[in-house]
């Protein structure tokens, strides 16, 4: 086992590389220039110029990247070329609404879509199964963009019981944080409610028509228990993986959530980046964003010996 | 409050972005300004005089400056703030040209020591974009470096715990600031703030900060879209206001390096071609809110004018467009027009440009980019086979129109000009004569000069005038209505 955990968190660090080298090369070629989205639309080629001087992007692309990785080696994502900022603190500013958005969502997520999933497998071929199964398309075809406005309209607009827009962070207190966090979470969570309890549903309805399973049935187990504890810990290893992976998914993609309830989170400050060629900050959160994502299928993998003791590392 | 554009940097000297200058009028202090009939008015300065030779300038700090780190305002930190500002401001670096000398002569006092009179000098201290007041150790780094301490002697004192950079600023009231005795007029005057605090939020999403707007979760959207205007028009508590009366003008800048541009009758074909109300239909929808230009002084100036705008047709020309293009021996090369795809006035604006070349038999290629993508293409000089480009949609405030000695949109001086790089010698004599000229008559009579001469050899084509309404809710009140930048004192907020 550990010796498998430090062979995957090697591998983290090349995925992180390559992603940064892919990044660099990939920002360098695109059309645009951060010297002339500082100086505004009204400056001179020559003040752009000189920006652009100042900056150290009239350097060749090899010097450019080597003087990158040294800072990278150093512990240093660079500066914001626009706010001046570290990228490491503009990333952290950023990073509590973006994790507490896709927690909260997951913890919805798997809770209802898990509990549908089971339902429908229950009364496969039955009411609940085909309104569950309508939701679950239907959770699938309506954009989270279209889903927020209408939550906005109703909850927040007509009822004004949650905020339209914003975020509180977690040190302002639990009900503020979370009442920020309702409107977008129910919006986020529901493509991966739908697309949890379909997974869900699959596997258990491959499980109960299992033999060990009507050998429980046989011996009298209560509906509760052959649910419960036969078939849902069997079903348990695609569930887990679809989880992670939607988790993973998340943390680098709530961008349309965050844009349409304005959360400050790490999607929004990397698309803004993009619009502003901000290219320490684009880099940076993509490199570690990218990171994320390797150790939260770590952390996957890991997870199966829990709910299956056959699988060994 | 969300702007028309986020703030993306911070230091107002280096950059022409206009959410930055009004980041700058928050927390900085100016010399002089403008008040609403744009005549100038002393800020900083409490006297100001001139030698009889009419080549020195004293100026004297009023009492009272203070920064926001508790130091006073001295002569030094102006001379190192007018020294950076002119390193990158083309009102600066005309003035500069003049200059002999700028020192400090106390700590409240300082000159300017010019090697032949500039009568308006005052005026290019106070033009727009605006000559900050930054502590010398700001000023004194290069003015292509970025200034991102935010302190300032200005009304409003940035708050750096509350702000989050490309997300929230936070401006809290300056409780030492010393306002000037006068009424606040334009960007001059007391500047006196009524508010405890103001943070602009960065909602990106038009519908949800109307929606924010609905909920008094904000007090003022800078600049609604057009398909928010019925919709906030109709809502009791909302009130749309037009703060930028003059408002901006769209206008086409052509390649005049390359052809088919190059040629003179390529661009008189343009300008025949444009039909500014099907344009100003296409990009902003509603007449209420925009309105026909011909003089390139803009609408309502001191200087517009009518001289040689015969070309101006409703429903433009194509027919003498058409004939100009051959003439100017147009043969099907290929045009490349930039398309902004994330500014849908210039898209829309695009879009229709390009099928009018159509119709008059141009080979057009849009080329779709984010504006981004835009301004680093546009700084390519050469052939569109090379990546260059043969036009673009842009505008310009109708007030810069009134400075051609410092707007660089009205330069003709080629490569050393603005994108196109029309060359119109003539005409740059003229304009240089723009601060020898001593009454407004006279400044009258050269504008019409110049004017003729421009759509002759027409260093770009206007598309329309149009101005802006902001919204806000009615309990936010006394806005200051002044060209492309927001001051935030005076406004006051009622519980309504």
């Amino acid at each position: 086992m550990g010796s498998y955990i430090l062979r995957r968190v090697c591998s983290t660090v090349a995925v992180m590389a390559m992603v940064g080298i892919f990044v660099f090369l990939l920002l360098r070629l695109a059309p645009g220039d951060p010297a002339a989205m500082i100086a505004g639309k009204s400056a001179s080629a020559e003040v752009i110029a000189r920006i652009r001087q100042q900056m150290g992007l009239n350097d060749s692309l090899p010097v450019q990247f080597m003087r990158w990785v040294h800072d990278i080696l150093r512990g240093d994502l660079g500066t914001s070329i626009f706010a001046g900022r570290p990228v490491l603190e503009l990333i952290s500013q950023r990073l509590e609404p973006t994790l507490s958005l896709s927690i909260l969502t997951m913890i919805l997520s798997a809770t209802v879509g898990i509990c549908f999933g089971i339902i429908a497998a229950w009364r496969a071929g039955g009411l609940e199964d085909r309104i569950l199964t309508g939701f679950a398309t239907l959770g699938f075809s309506v954009p989270v963009f279209v889903v927020g406005f209408f939550l906005i309209y109703f909850f927040a607009i007509k009822a004004r019981w949650l905020p339209v827009q914003g975020y509180l962070p977690i040190g302002s207190g639990l009900w503020p944080w979370l009442m920020h966090l309702i409107l977008p979470s129910v919006t986020l969570s529901i493509p991966y409610v739908a697309f949890i309890a379909r997974i869900t549903r699959a596997s258990m309805l491959e499980v109960l028509s299992e033999d060990y399973m009507r050998t429980a049935a046989a011996k009298g187990a209560s509906s509760y228990s052959m649910l419960f504890h036969h078939a849902l810990k069997n079903a348990g290893a695609p569930i887990l993986t679809v989880i992670g992976l939607s988790f993973a998914g998340l943390i680098g993609g709530v961008v349309i959530t965050e844009t349409v309830f304005n959360i400050p989170g790490a999607g929004r400050l990397v698309v803004d980046a993009i619009n502003s060629r901000d290219y320490p900050v684009i880099q940076g959160v993509l490199v570690l964003v990218s990171g994320m994502y390797v150790l939260i299928n770590l952390a996957i993998d890991l997870s199966y010996t829990l709910v299956d003791p056959r699988i060994r590392y | 409050m969300v702007m028309g554009s986020f703030l993306r940097a911070f230091d107002p000297i280096s950059t022409t972005d206009d959410t930055s200058q009004s980041h700058g009028l928050a927390i900085f202090d100016t010399l002089f300004a403008l008040d609403s009939k744009f005549m100038v008015q002393p800020q900083m300065v409490h006297k100001w005089g001139i030698s009889d030779d009419q080549k020195t300038y004293t100026f004297e700090l009023r009492d009272g400056l203070g920064w926001h780190d508790g130091t006073a305002v001295t002569a030094a930190d102006c001379v190192a703030s007018i020294r950076r500002w002119a390193g990158v401001q083309s009102g600066g670096q005309l003035m500069m040209k003049r200059v002999k000398d700028i020192s400090k002569k106390d700590d409240r006092t300082f000159i300017i020591a010019l090697k032949e009179p500039l009568g308006l000098l005052p005026e290019i201290l106070a033009s727009a974009p605006p000559l900050f007041m930054m502590r010398e150790k700001d000023a004194n780094r290069p003015a292509t470096e970025q200034v991102t301490t935010n302190v300032g002697s200005g009304p409003f004192k940035f708050n750096e715990a509350l702000s989050k950079p490309g997300a929230r600023i936070t401006y809290d009231r300056n409780e030492k600031y010393v306002a000037r005795r006068e009424s606040a007029d334009g960007f001059a005057g007391g500047k006196v703030v009524n508010v405890d605090r103001v943070v602009w939020e960065n909602i990106a999403d038009q519908q949800t900060a109307y929606a924010a707007l609905q909920a008094s979760e904000i007090d003022f959207i800078q600049s609604p879209s057009v398909d928010l205007i019925p919709v906030i028009e109709s809502n009791p508590d909302l009130q749309l206001e037009i703060l930028d009366k003059g408002g901006r003008i769209l206008l086409l800048r052509m390649n005049c390096l390359q052809k088919p541009f190059y040629n003179v009758k390529a661009r008189q074909a343009m300008l025949h071609l444009v039909d500014q109300e099907a344009f100003l239909q296409a990009a902003f929808g509603n007449p209420k809110y925009y309105r026909t230009v011909t003089s390139l002084f803009g609408n309502d100036t001191p200087y517009s004018n009518d001289e040689n705008t015969g070309w101006f047709k409703e429903g433009g020309d194509p027919e003498t467009a058409k004939i100009l293009l051959k003439e100017a021996g147009y043969a099907g090369e290929k045009i490349v027009l930039l398309q902004p795809t994330d500014w849908t006035e210039s898209s829309n604006a695009s879009q229709l440009l390009a099928a009018e070349l159509r119709k008059i038999g141009a080979n057009v290629e849009l080329a779709p980019s984010d504006w981004g993508g835009i301004v680093e293409r546009r700084a390519k000089t050469g052939p569109v086979e090379d990546g260059g480009w043969s036009l673009f949609i842009t505008d310009h405030s109708n007030y810069g129109t009134t400075q051609p000695h410092t707007n660089i949109d009205l330069t003709a001086n080629g490569k050393e000009g603005w994108y196109g790089w029309p060359t119109s010698n003539e005409y740059e004599a003229l304009r240089a004569k723009w601060v020898e000229v001593k009454t407004l008559e006279e400044r009258k009579a050269l504008a019409r000069e110049m004017q003729k001469l421009y759509w002759d050899f027409v260093g770009m084509v206007y598309l329309g005038a149009y101005v802006q309404p902001s919204a806000r809710r009615k309990a936010l009140t006394r806005l200051i209505g002044m060209p492309a930048y927001l001051p935030m004192w005076n406004m006051q907020k009622g519980s309504a």
